[in-house]
């Protein structure tokens, strides 16, 4: 076991400029724990799960489905196109959650609050890295999607819609969980109450299958909920006209989740009570 | 009222509740520069709450508490350049190397990348840790992560720092080892505050001790002069056969006090009790065990331990209360 450090040595070598050791700055504190949770997610082999998931929902719903709504006159590539983004986005979601539950549960987050670290810092960090990864993942996607013969038909323009507009569901959405995963400071369970709402918002959505693929009685809600909303803007924004009433409704579903999950992760991650 | 120079750490009349549940009621204590301050209490007495108080994660309901010259409610920033604080577990990031952690921490307090990157290095030396390499700290032995922990809180010399049972779960050698760990933040002249479930360690480490009951302080002193509150000897009975203490108890009867009897631990071998009149106490009890016919490993009197302390003082065993 170790021998007790050496009494006089154990001052910092910066001891006597108090001034520069004393005023950390945010900016740097942000930056590098943005730069340690991208070299974590890149050594546990996260980035490589955001290149992968996409592949797998491409595959497991392209190959099976193609032929039957080629049959119906549907182009499988675009309508499915969407869908697979808008499930990456989900994982990037849970996987923030998960790393902010680890941190509260590892004691690394209250550690912080002792620490000269400046307010919002870690959650920013947190928030960059998830966007990071929302960009790899959803690069991923899109290029899968060439290879299934998926294009942006209606120009540049569109296509950066589309784009921004999956980055910012990715990001709210990693608000909110990370807001979650903060509260509930267990990894495996919020994983699994995520994953939940994913696969059934999921699977009950006109991301997959028209909504005439559905029975009756569960069309209304099939049709308004927000991932519907959300793939039909995106569809069009993929290869058709952009139109306010298909549109609108994504957006506002955007806004109003801004509202209510980034308050929620400030104050779960802000406050000090435990 | 002006802040004394050579106190490190004060705390006036601290109230703290949470919703209806009173966890400080009134607590008071300071802590001189460079000493080391055990704070003992049992389970829910207030010792973390105190702490977190101390270290800016909650904001006290009225009273007034300083580190090292700051506010805790109005210079919270001042406070946090100023201690460090470890928790129960090793607060750190468990996919990067004992290195690279803490060079974060170096990073993270304003050190620039070669200075942090220097300051790990001189601390893994110290540590004695300079081999661990490049594995995750997730591999790490308790007693490692424990340093490596504690290291991380070094990067900026701290004026106070708080360790929250630092030992729990520790083999005695890493526990040897913290403990001088500890010893060595004295000598530098960082004032430390300890919160331990191990009386031993309070015993060891401590210049002064307080004792927290229900969210206040119900003694403090030197670990002497806590003993010679609890006031004379104890005498200690061991019998041969440890499944005939209960017997034992029972036999001794009034000289046993009720709590003692009442928190006597399942696998104990041992009673020890109060023995004001020495060695007439020591013949007493020996006259009524030999006339049950209970062999006896070994009779002693001996001066009281903490554990008769915090027994006398609380009213519970201080194993019972942090179960």
């Amino acid at each position: 076991m170790a021998a007790a450090p050496n009494p006089t040595s154990a001052t910092p070598p910066g001891r006597s400029r108090t001034k520069s050791r004393f005023e950390p700055s945010g900016f740097v504190q942000w930056k590098v724990l943005t730069a340690r949770t991208v070299r974590t997610m890149v050594r546990k082999g996260e980035l490589f799960i955001a290149v992968l998931a996409p592949l797998i929902f491409t595959l497991g719903f392209f190959l099976p489905l193609k032929f039957v709504m080629q049959f119906q006159g549907i182009d499988y590539a675009q309508f499915l196109m969407p869908i697979i983004v808008l499930q990456a986005m989900a994982f990037t979601a849970i996987s923030s959650a998960q790393r902010a539950s680890t941190e509260s549960l590892t004691g690394l987050s209250t550690r912080l609050k002792t620490m000269p670290v400046a307010i919002g810092a870690p959650l920013m960090a947190r928030m960059t890295s998830a966007f990071l990864r929302s960009t790899v993942t959803l690069t991923a996607a899109l290029i899968y999607g060439h290879v299934i013969g998926f294009r942006f038909s209606a120009g540049f323009d569109q296509a950066v819609m589309f784009g921004a507009m999956a980055l910012a569901i990715s990001t709210v959405l990693s608000f909110g969980a990370d807001a979650i995963g903060t509260l509930s400071k267990s990894p495996e369970a919020t994983s699994q109450a995520l994953t939940l709402p994913q696969l059934i918002l999921g699977m009950a959505s006109t991301g997959f299958v028209p909504e005439s693929g559905f029975p009756e009685w569960i069309r209304p809600f099939v049709r308004n909920q927000p991932i519907s909303q959300f793939a039909a803007a995106m569809r069009d924004m993929a290869d058709g006209t952009v139109q306010l009433s298909v549109v609108l409704p994504a957006v506002l579903w955007i806004v109003g989740l801004t509202l209510v999950l980034v308050p929620l992760a400030l104050w779960a991650s802000l406050r000090r009570r435990d | 009222m002006p802040f004394p120079e050579d106190v490190a750490v004060l705390v006036e009349d601290v109230h703290k509740s949470f919703d209806d549940v009173h966890a400080l009621r009134g607590i008071s204590f300071s802590a001189p520069k460079g000493t080391v301050l055990g704070i003992l209490g049992p389970n829910g007495a207030g010792k973390t709450t105190t702490v977190k108080v101390l270290a800016t994660l909650i904001k006290p309901d009225t009273g007034r508490a300083l580190v090292a010259g700051h506010d805790v409610v109005t210079d919270a920033p001042a406070v946090r350049r100023s201690i460090m604080m470890t928790g129960q577990y090793a607060a750190l990031d468990d996919t990067l190397s004992g290195r690279e952690n803490i060079e974060l921490f170096g990073r993270l307090m304003g050190l620039d990348k070669k200075a942090s990157k220097a300051r790990a290095h001189a601390l893994l030396e110290e540590f004695d840790l300079a081999d661990t390499g490049k594995r995750p700290v997730r591999g790490y032995s308790g007693g490692m992560r424990r340093r490596i922990d504690i290291a991380c809180g070094l990067v900026v010399r701290p004026e106070v720092v708080f360790l929250d049972e630092p030992t729990t779960g520790l083999d005695p050698r890493s526990r040897q080892g913290v403990w001088s760990l500890v010893e060595a933040l004295k000598a530098q002249g960082i004032t430390v505050l300890l919160t331990t479930q191990y009386l031993e360690e309070a015993d060891v480490l401590s210049d002064n001790i307080i004792v927290i009951d229900k969210g206040t302080v119900i003694a403090e002193g030197t670990s002497d002069q806590l003993k010679a509150m609890t006031g004379g000897n104890f005498c200690e009975v061991v019998p041969v056969d440890p499944n005939r203490l209960t017997e034992v108890v029972g036999i001794l009867g009034e000289l046993v006090p009720g709590v003692v009897a009442r928190e006597l631990a399942p696998g104990a071998d041992r009673v020890s009790i109060p023995a004001p009149d020495g060695a007439a106490t020591l013949s007493e009890v020996l006259r009524r065990i030999d006339h049950a016919g209970i062999p006896l490993a070994d009779i002693a009197l001996r001066r009281p331990s903490l554990d008769d302390v915090f027994l006398s003082l609380t009213g519970h065993s201080n194993t019972a209360a942090t179960k």
